[in-house]
């Protein structure tokens, strides 16, 4: 009897102190995914790559947005947004207490803007997604400001480029200038 | 009387939606008053509704003497006749709508009803399948959802605290709405982008896409950082430092490209 009180007292409580305690997640731990929506460029490659369509985007043409949304509900925490995303806007949080009483509350939303093209003035792409690009080729290009026409070409959506680009072929008369060069 | 059994099923487009059960206001006044005042056990029966058993082993986690719910006076039941509150996992097969509605039927007013995992709230992966009705809530009215796939044993715990009403939810709804002028800056715009993107891709080829990530952000922040002594004897002394092989062995890699880009 002595023995076996001296091993309990020996051996101590293993019995976490949570709830009354912060529980402390290990290193690593896949926990809820926080969205920063300010570093966020709505580029959808999260939603892409979610396996169970948790995270949904919805582009509303008419509004000129572009929404964004997480399902916490149906996350199953696998990191793949985290992966994915180019500007580190999603990642995984050690947080776990995520019990809710109503389903709403599951669902987090971000609303974008879109850029109108500058040519036909639909909406082509989030705004932030076109900057994004633009300092990344600036970026590439060893280049810190961008010249009025980069500017014009990099806010025109791909069908009006194309549509300028025949434009411009066709103002030079490539036909003629063949014919002569013969 | 309102019997889950035989009411109708309604469709929505092409797809059936199976009649959820309501709980008369005399039931949800009990329960209402039940929980403001809890000072006993609740018994918990568990129905798997076509889950993984992901979320059984956690439940089975949960009463271990680790986290041991039974502090609280939760207890696993065998018998839905026993139980105060009825755990729900998996995405509900077609097949297992009927045997959760029974068990729903057999434990005795007032009765919580719990959600459980990602199946359980949403349908999680399995919520576009032909053969589920992807979540608990399409059958029966839930009070408390705890996601997660599966959930912890410490999720499971806040999840019952929360459904005792012992604990508050933490988690709200929201909506971000773009700002005038938000704009995204790029990282680390000193380094040049084909370089960024060659020492990220051969950091994520050797440690995998999430470590990689944090691998090669732990580096670039050495090829950033301000200081006297040139940068090849400084990523050396940086390498030299790790004490892990395998950080030493990537590093070693990425110092490798970056040495080449300089060089070539």
């Amino acid at each position: 009897m002595f023995k076996l009180l001296k091993e309990i007292l020996r051996t101590g409580d293993a019995t976490v102190q949570y709830p009354f305690a912060p529980y402390e997640a290990s290193k690593d731990f896949r926990g809820k995914p926080e969205h920063d929506a300010e570093k966020c460029i709505a580029c959808a490659a999260c939603t892409i790559a979610c396996p169970p369509n948790a995270i949904h985007m919805e582009t509303d043409l008419d509004a000129g947005t572009r929404t964004w949304s997480i399902d916490y509900g149906r996350c199953i925490f696998c990191g793949r947004c985290e992966e994915s995303c180019p500007t580190g806007a999603i990642g995984l949080t050690p947080e776990f207490e995520l019990a809710v009483m109503s389903k709403e509350d599951l669902t987090v939303k971000a609303v974008f803007q879109l850029d109108h093209c500058r040519s036909c003035g639909k909406p082509f792409a989030p705004l932030k997604e076109v900057e994004y690009v633009g300092k990344l080729l600036a970026q590439t290009g060893g280049e810190t400001e961008r010249s009025a026409r980069e500017e014009q070409i990099l806010h025109t959506c791909p069908e009006c480029k194309r549509k300028n680009d025949l434009e411009q072929v066709s103002r030079m008369k490539i036909a003629a200038q063949m014919e002569t060069s013969k | 009387m309102n019997s889950p059994f035989n009411a109708p099923f309604t469709t929505d487009g092409l797809q059936a939606k199976p009649p959820v059960v309501s709980i008369p206001d005399q039931v949800a006044k009990m329960k209402a008053a039940l929980l403001k005042d809890i000072q006993r056990s609740a018994y918990v029966y568990r129905v798997d509704c076509g889950g993984c058993n992901g979320c059984e082993i956690e439940i089975f986690g949960t009463i271990t003497p680790v986290f041991d719910a039974e502090r609280f006076g939760i207890k696993v039941v065998p018998s839905p006749r026993h139980a105060d509150i009825l755990l729900y996992t998996g995405a509900v097969t077609r097949s297992m709508r009927m045997p959760a509605l029974r068990s729903w039927e057999a434990a005795p007013d007032p009765k919580i009803v719990i959600s459980y995992g990602a199946c359980g709230c949403t349908g999680g992966i399995f919520h576009d399948m032909y053969c589920v009705w992807g979540g608990t809530d399409k059958i029966v009215p839930v009070d408390v959802f705890i996601p997660g796939c599966p959930p912890t044993p410490a999720a499971t715990i806040y999840g019952f605290a929360v459904a005792l009403g012992l604990l508050g939810q933490k988690l709200k709804t929201h909506t971000h709405i773009e700002q005038e002028g938000e704009s995204v800056p790029v990282s680390h715009p000193d380094i040049p982008y084909k370089l960024r993107v060659a020492l990220e891709r051969e950091a994520r080829r050797m440690a995998g896409y999430r470590q990689g990530r944090d691998l090669v952000e732990e580096f670039l922040d050495q090829l950033d950082a301000k200081a006297a002594a040139p940068l090849p004897e400084r990523m050396k002394r940086f390498v030299a430092n790790q004490e892990d092989p395998r950080r030493a062995e990537i590093f070693g890699c990425l110092e490798g490209i970056v040495t080449q880009a300089i060089g070539g």
